[in-house]
């Protein structure tokens, strides 16, 4: 397989070497939008896996691990593409908007408070990733938020 | 009295499922109430009866102590089991199923009341002889910050909540500067979980064990211990594998935090099953009282299945009056056991929390193993409750056996369409210090080789290959052709990205 459709979209890929899967696998259960299967890797062992879609992902469970794979989308190419120099702070969990504590123009130190947010009944305090100007908050407290949802826009402090 | 023949259970997931299994093998009559995210949930489809409780957040439903009251009287039923977590250490709740004549499957609500303030339980431990951290008294937001208090205490310390358990309103503070910022963050983490902001201060005691000894008391108070659970793998201050025996634990030092638990048990006056938490220090063989659990624990299964014992029988059999039928030389545990709780919840950002749809959900079996889970397949995973998904246990006939046990059904578990811990769960198994038994609660924090992202290995790189070739044949064109039906429809086929956020809150 030398063109790539797909790309890993969790675990997050690290940079490491991308490593050669030099062995074979055998679809053993083919059903609509579902594979089972073994992979015979080059060591001599084999292991199973299940490769399932849902929507525009596939998931991939093999051994103990689990990807998940999904060909580029507008979107995606575009945070990836603007991920450097982005100015929004993102969500990190789903859940609820518990506390809001900044507001438009305040001046953030790196490691200070933005949002916080409960998820699962545990709260998940967003810090400021750097140092900045919050040009403006996109939540409130109450406010149901998703997993990579805008909450705050922080752009470098202005040069006066 | 005799044997109940209605009991309704208080809550969901894995520890509702639990409940009703012994329950109806018990031949008892079982009712279960479900939130509407949890219409179809496995302790809903369960259960003989079932009952919506009408809302989605926990307060609106398994912690609205009128509206489950309401529904048992309904029903006819006899008995409520709280489980763990909602309303299980709720006096107030314990009072009304009282007061509607209905048995609260649990201690009185004078003991919850009394362990639940963990200042009060903890001078209940000192008159029983049984050691204690260092602690300070309660703290509200609107009370300034104890900063008097941090010299007496000394840092690092924590902040803890007088109420509940699960490591929910706990903060670690290094330096003093922190302290008002984590009792604040920590009272209000406290009062959405259980209904009760007040928090306090304790000596942070490092490279220490946690070790919990069950009890069971009848009304009679017979109070025996059923041995002890090893719980220092934890993250977040909360557990993630559990075992027994401990391996910290040699036979005095097992005998004596025994009779601490026991001492502690009576002086109370407590009575069905509860759970005395210590720290041990494993090199000076000091330990203290953390507190006692006034309900069945979540790990509880590995001392069920050490002692071939079931532990919501002796609690149902308790609560309607019957008393111990086994004395506390007749408890020998045989064999090894593990848990390993399944979080939904991803291992290599910081352990946050993950939703969405159990697109596979296939548990393992064998010899030695059992599952104890309250999702299934196709279920939707919300923000709402609590991310832990189910429960592996294995039992060995040694520790080793027991590892080898639970590391073959985790690695033959597959899981997709929500992220869960288990490859965290893998490494931690296999690192020489679990093997070595020779772990604290720092275990994971201090490897942090364990919630590393993984690098690249050839099962990711198969794993890229399988996608690329399952694409090909089962992807791309009906996808597109789903991906345009659903422009039309806003129906529920997320992008990537942006979906999750729709999938969970519809």
């Amino acid at each position: 397989m030398t063109t790539r459709r797909l790309q890993q979209v969790q675990p997050p890929p690290t940079d490491s070497a991308e490593e050669i899967f030099d062995g074979a696998f055998d679809v053993v259960v083919p059903s609509p939008g579902r594979w089972e299967g073994k992979v015979s890797l080059a060591d001599g062992r084999t292991v199973s896996f299940l490769a399932q879609r849902d929507g525009r992902q596939v998931h991939v469970w093999i051994a103990g691990e689990s990807y998940v794979f999904s060909p580029p989308t507008p979107v995606a190419r575009s945070q990836r593409a603007g991920q450097a120099a982005s100015d929004d702070i993102v969500c990190p969990v789903p859940g609820v908007v518990i506390a809001v504590h900044v507001a438009a123009d305040d001046v953030v130190e790196a490691g200070q408070d933005l949002v916080i947010i409960e998820s699962m009944k545990t709260e998940q305090i967003v810090k400021s990733p750097r140092q900045g100007t919050v040009q403006r908050v996109s939540v409130q407290e109450g406010d149901r938020v998703g997993r990579g949802m805008r909450l705050v826009v922080l752009v470098p402090l202005s040069e006066e | 009295m005799g044997m109940f023949f209605k009991i309704l259970v208080a809550n969901r997931g894995e520890i509702a499922v639990r409940v009703l299994q012994t329950l109806q093998a018990m031949g008892i009559a079982t009712v279960a109430v479900y939130s509407d995210p949890d219409a179809n949930a496995p302790h809903a489809v369960l259960a003989d009866e079932a009952y919506p409780l009408g809302g989605s957040t926990a307060e609106e439903t398994y912690l609205d102590r009128g509206k489950i009251i309401e529904l048992a009287l309904k029903c006819g039923a006899e008995a409520v089991h709280p489980g763990y977590g909602f309303l299980a250490e709720n006096p107030a709740f314990s009072r009304e199923c009282a007061a509607a004549g209905l048995v609260f499957i649990g201690p009185s609500p004078e003991i919850i009341e009394l362990l639940g303030d963990k200042i009060r339980s903890k001078d209940a431990a000192v008159g029983a002889g049984v050691p204690v951290v260092p602690s300070s008294p309660m703290w509200l937001p609107g009370d300034s910050p104890p900063d008097a208090l941090v010299a007496d205490i000394g840092l690092p310390l924590l902040v803890k909540a007088a109420a509940g358990g699960g490591g929910r309103g706990m903060r670690i503070v290094e330096q003093a500067g922190d302290l008002a910022q984590a009792l604040e963050s920590a009272s209000r983490e406290a009062s959405s979980a259980f209904g009760d902001g007040r928090v306090f201060l304790e000596r942070y005691i490092p490279a220490a064990r946690h070790v919990e000894f069950q009890v069971l008391a009848d009304s009679s108070g017979n109070t025996l211990h059923l041995l002890e659970r090893e719980c220092s793998v934890q993250r977040r201050y909360q557990k993630v594998i559990e075992e027994t025996p401990s391996p910290a634990l040699n036979d005095e030092l097992r005998q004596s935090i025994a009779a601490s638990a026991v001492a502690m048990a009576q002086s109370a006056g407590y009575t069905n099953a509860g759970t005395v938490e210590f720290l041990v220090d494993a090199q000076t063989g000091e330990y203290y009282f953390l507190e006692m659990n006034a309900r069945i624990q979540v790990e509880h299964p590995i001392t069920e299945e050490t002692l071939k014992l079931d532990m919501v029988e002796w609690q149902t059999r308790i609560a309607a009056g019957e008393l111990i039928t086994f004395s506390q030389d007749d408890i020998q545990s045989a064999g090894h056991a593990l848990e390993c709780r399944i979080y939904a919840e991803d291992p290599f950002s910081n352990f946050a929390p993950s939703v969405g749809r159990l697109l596979a959900w296939r548990p393992p079996s064998g010899m030695g193993i059992r599952l104890d889970s309250g999702v299934t397949e196709g279920q939707e995973i919300t923000a709402y409750y609590d991310s832990m998904l189910a429960k592996l246990v294995a039992w060995g006939q040694d520790r080793q056996s027991a590892i080898g046990r639970m590391l073959r059904a985790l690695e033959s578990f597959p899981v997709l369409g929500v992220t869960t811990n288990i490859p965290f769960l893998l490494r931690a198994l296999a690192h020489p210090e679990f093997v070595g038994g020779d772990y604290d609660t720092g275990f994971i924090a201090n490897h942090p080789d364990l919630t590393a992202t993984p690098n690249s290995s050839q099962f990711q790189a198969a794993a890229a290959q399988i996608a690329e070739g399952f694409w090909q044949a089962n992807g791309s064109n009906t996808a597109r052709r789903e991906t345009e039906a659903v422009k039309d429809t806003q129906g529920p086929f997320p992008g990537p990205w942006e979906g999750l956020a729709k999938s969970v809150f519809p």
